[in-house]
């Protein structure tokens, strides 16, 4: 039995310590944020929140993340409370197929608490640089970045 | 997007203001003028009943249907603005179904950029058709003229104050007709919503983590399947220890069925843990090596192939001297973020499955052939998967659904690929082969121009009559083999798609030489053909351009006799702030330890859809011979354009991913099968690589709407190729131009 914090919530999961926490994350708690891309790190769609850290989640074991902390897409915010991130995801309409947006989304919102001032487009292209998008919606997710971390979400 | 139109942010803001009093009150003396009477789309001819693209319920619900189905294109968003537009009702309130063997209309595969183009129009003549006949009776009851009538938000206005819900209007009309095909969309000036860049309806639920995809549906009872695929294409089972099999952690049923091998397990990594111990204690026997050890260009250019010359013109006087070239692009995947994903459950006998294919009714057609099933006792239901960008593992994987959860009657099983999975057994994109050989005059003008390409299929999706192209059909102990694959005929062409020049030169010639047999499994790649056919026709364009001595947009503009690609040529050289040179063989641009290059690239693509121009400004190190991309320029025209920023989108996305095969992708093998499984061994682009982009919409309300989601490909690959060529002197004859190419040609 893990006891898993994950969204602001504790649950127990019957779970082999070892399953990679994805599997957990989306099939025990029914989490459709992160999503399982390439399973071997290389993609970044399956970003969450590790204590405020970005981390891949098919590369972590559930039983690592006991007495952690964990937020996925669905504990950053709600459409009536939106974080700026995914406030400004829709205003930049920063998505096709959205199956990699999670993991921009995530792995920005680690960027923001870390680097909140001086963030420029250099250093979101430079964070985001091992988060893959094949619809090629780059461009998009870079302005939607920025226009979240300078306050206008919306 | 912008220069042309007011600013993207402009009309989303203008959008979002006028949601709530939104103008759809429209009447048709106020038109100021008429749309001249389309042809009957074809897309009403095989599918005619009003009542699978439109219904109006008692209740009031305004459903609408669309066999097309959203594959992050952002289609549904403008299906709901076109049917908005037609019925005069506010576009929430319309319930949208999509892509459902059960429901919609049969519009075969998703693909090619034709959504809009047939499939919208075919929509919104069926909701015209249904809002005049709505009118109709209101005029009648009230002893109206329908001039006289308006619209607003389904409800019909009249004289005095009179008023009618379109469900009451329903009541004494049968909807349950054929559409009058000469019913009239409204006249595009007096469109409030096509032409507007309405916010996607699909991205909010995507940002919040929602669910969206199927690889998120999580019904009752779910089951979680595996496939233990063989190591090689050609390898066969020998034998399993099923006994064994059936033990490992978690597994509820083990599936042999001939080579075919999976699992049934309760979880979904204890399927693909199980799945991967099966694949290493099965005995296999390996098949012939691909190629029998060739390359593949090698293969292309002395297999047997079927040589047909399938384009013609009326020769001109000759050339004074002519130039020839051949251009080479291997294998490329579509390599989409997540792997294919369906899901499918077993009911009396009768089958279901929820899919992210491209075209449900074709599926539904070769899961029956596989099965060896009638189709009627099959229901495909289109739900969202990762973006596919052609034919991938997306029908594939419904098959494999269907095999593992026949073994487990009543239960949902879901089968989600692996990431190797896919790039390894998906069909690839072909690797082909063009050489080009033109006359020019003693002026340098193009006196003659032929166009020879060598490909495998480009086009091996389900929906033939016979066979089945799901993969795994092909292992099953009475296997269910795929039909003999042909080549797609012009004018849209499959291996040849864009190889009918848009220049204006006599003398044209093009000649296929296709390869019906596939050692590696190819189908449709985004454009089929026409990414390499463009790229490699405008390099060769380029090295014409330079053996002549003449600017290349010069040289464009004197071979072209279309207003509408000078339109958006002019466009975007304008844009990029193109200055006027000849290109220079055998000399580079040099700027420090750079060679700095910019160069253009022109297409309509499938010689009959999107116009679009782009010019690229690369640097090319002279150390290593990596080629950055500096900075793109587009422009598009696509007729009138139903959602500006949709088409930003795509044009845009488009660019990228051209830059990313372009510059990057090409599939290796050994002699059993594709080894580029991940993104080390088949890298895409990164944010790092995209470079910035700017591009302009020549928006022409007056002229229908044409596909624009294949647009962008081909002229971003000839742009990057020519400012190669531009920056260093070289010919480059083979994509991806990887940093050993360019150096090897700097070195030459």
């Amino acid at each position: 039995m893990l006891r898993l914090s994950v969204n602001g919530r504790t649950t127990e999961v019957e779970v082999d310590p070892a399953t990679p926490l994805i599997f957990v994350l989306r099939n025990d708690l029914e989490l459709n944020g992160p999503k399982l891309g390439c399973g071997r790190a290389q993609c970044g769609a399956c970003t969450v929140l590790v204590d405020g850290r970005a981390v891949r989640s098919c590369q972590m074991r559930a039983g690592d993340a006991v007495g952690h902390v964990v937020t996925t897409l669905e504990g950053l915010g709600t459409p009536e409370r939106p974080h700026p991130l995914q406030a400004a995801f829709i205003a930049e309409q920063a998505a096709q197929c959205g199956y990699c947006t999670n993991g921009m989304i995530m792995q920005a919102a680690a960027l923001l608490q870390e680097r909140p001032a001086s963030l420029d487009e250099a250093t979101v292209k430079e964070v985001l640089d091992h988060n893959l998008c094949r619809c090629g919606t780059q461009p998009r997710v870079v302005r939607a970045v920025l226009r979240a971390a300078n306050g206008r979400g919306a | 997007m912008g220069a042309e139109m007011p600013s993207r942010r402009a009309f989303l803001g203008a959008f979002a203001a006028g949601t709530a009093g939104l103008a759809i009150g429209f009447r048709w003396q106020e038109a100021a003028g008429q749309a001249a009477p389309a042809p009957v789309t074809p897309m009403l001819r095989s599918n005619p009943r009003l009542d699978s693209w439109v219904r109006i319920t008692p209740d009031g619900r305004i459903v609408v249907l669309t066999g097309r189905v959203e594959l992050g294109q952002g289609v549904l968003t403008a299906m709901r603005q076109i049917a908005a537009e037609e019925l005069d009702v506010a576009p929430e309130r319309i319930e949208l179904i999509s892509g459902d063997t059960a429901q919609t209309a049969n519009e075969g595969v998703t693909a090619g950029s034709q959504s809009i183009r047939f499939g919208g129009e075919a929509l919104g003549v069926a909701c015209a058709d249904a809002r005049a006949t709505l009118l109709g009776v209101a005029a009648t009851q009230w002893s109206m003229e329908r001039a006289a009538l308006g619209v607003r938000d389904g409800v019909i206005e009249g004289l005095g104050g009179r008023r009618m819900t379109y469900a009451e209007a329903a009541s004494h009309v049968s909807l349950v007709r054929p559409v009058d095909t000469t019913a009239r969309r409204k006249p595009p000036m007096a469109a409030t919503l096509i032409g507007t860049s309405m916010p996607r309806t699909d991205i909010p639920a995507k940002v919040f983590g929602r669910q969206v995809f199927i690889h998120d549906m999580r019904p009752e009872g779910l089951l979680f399947g595996a496939v233990a695929r063989p190591p090689g294409y050609a390898a066969k089972l020998v034998s399993l220890d099923m006994d064994w099999a059936r033990g490992l952690p978690g597994v509820v049923a083990v599936v042999r069925d001939g080579s075919f091998l999976g699992v049934v397990a309760r979880r979904e990594e204890q399927a693909n843990d199980a799945a991967r111990k099966i694949v290493a204690a099965a005995r296999w026997q390996d098949g012939a090596a691909l190629f029998g050890g060739k390359t593949a260009f090698d293969h292309l250019l002395t297999a047997p192939a079927e040589t047909r010359t399938i384009h013609t013109t009326e020769a001109g006087p000759a050339g004074a001297r002519s130039h020839r070239a051949e251009y080479r692009r291997g294998f490329q995947a579509h390599a989409s973020i997540g792997a294919s994903c369906a899901l499918a459950r077993w009911d009396d006998g009768r089958l279901t499955v929820w899919s992210h294919t491209q075209g449900p009714f074709p599926l539904r057609g070769d899961l029956a052939r596989g099965l060896r099933m009638q189709p009627d006792a099959i229901r495909v239901i289109h739900a969202q998967g990762s973006g596919c960008y052609g034919h991938n593992g997306a029908d594939d994987v419904a098959l494999d659904a269907a095999l593992l959860a026949r073994a487990v009657p009543g239960k949902p099983v879901r089968v989600h690929w692996t990431h190797e999975e896919e790039m390894v057994w998906e069909p690839w994109g072909s690797a082909m082969v063009v050489r080009l050989e033109a006359g020019l005059g003693a002026d340098g003008g193009l006196a003659s121009w032929a166009h020879d390409v060598w490909s495998f299929p480009h086009s091996t999706r389900p929906g033939g009559s016979s066979g089945c192209n799901l993969r795994s059909a092909w292992y099953l102990e009475n296997p269910v083999p795929p039909p003999r694959a042909t080549d797609g005929a012009l004018p849209n062409g499959a291996a040849a798609r864009n190889a009918v020049p848009i220049y204006a030169v006599p003398g044209q010639k093009v000649t296929t030489h296709f390869h019906a047999e596939m050692p590696v499994r190819t189908s449709a790649l985004r454009t089929l053909g026409g990414y390499f056919n463009v790229v490699a026709a405008e390099m060769f364009m380029d090295e014409c351009a330079a053996l002549a001595g003449q600017d290349p947009v010069a040289y464009r503009l004197r071979h072209l006799r279309d207003p509408r690609l000078v339109a958006v040529l002019q466009r975007a050289v304008a844009l990029s702030g193109w200055q006027p040179r000849p290109v220079t063989l055998g000399r580079g641009r040099a700027q420090g330890t750079e060679l700095v290059g910019t160069g253009v690239g022109l297409s309509k693509y499938k010689n009959s859809d999107s116009h679009v121009a782009v010019v690229a400004r690369v640097a090319v190190d002279v150390g290593s011979g990596a080629v950055r991309v500096q900075r793109m320029w587009a422009a598009t025209e696509a007729g009138r354009a139903v959602n500006p920023d949709g088409i930003a989108n795509q044009i845009e996305g488009g660019m990228v991913q051209s830059a990313s095969w372009t510059l990057m992708e090409e599939g290796r093998w050994d002699g059993r099968r594709m080894t580029s499984e991940d993104y080390h061994a088949y890298p895409i682009i990164g944010f790092g690589q995209v470079p910035a982009i700017e591009s302009v919409l020549i928006d022409r309300p007056d002229l229908p709407a044409l596909g624009v989601g294949e647009g962008s490909q081909g002229p971003t690959g000839a742009a990057i190729a020519n400012a190669i060529l531009d920056a260093t002197g070289r010919h480059v004859p083979e994509v991806p131009f990887t940093p050993e190419r360019v150096l090897a040609a700097l070195r030459a």
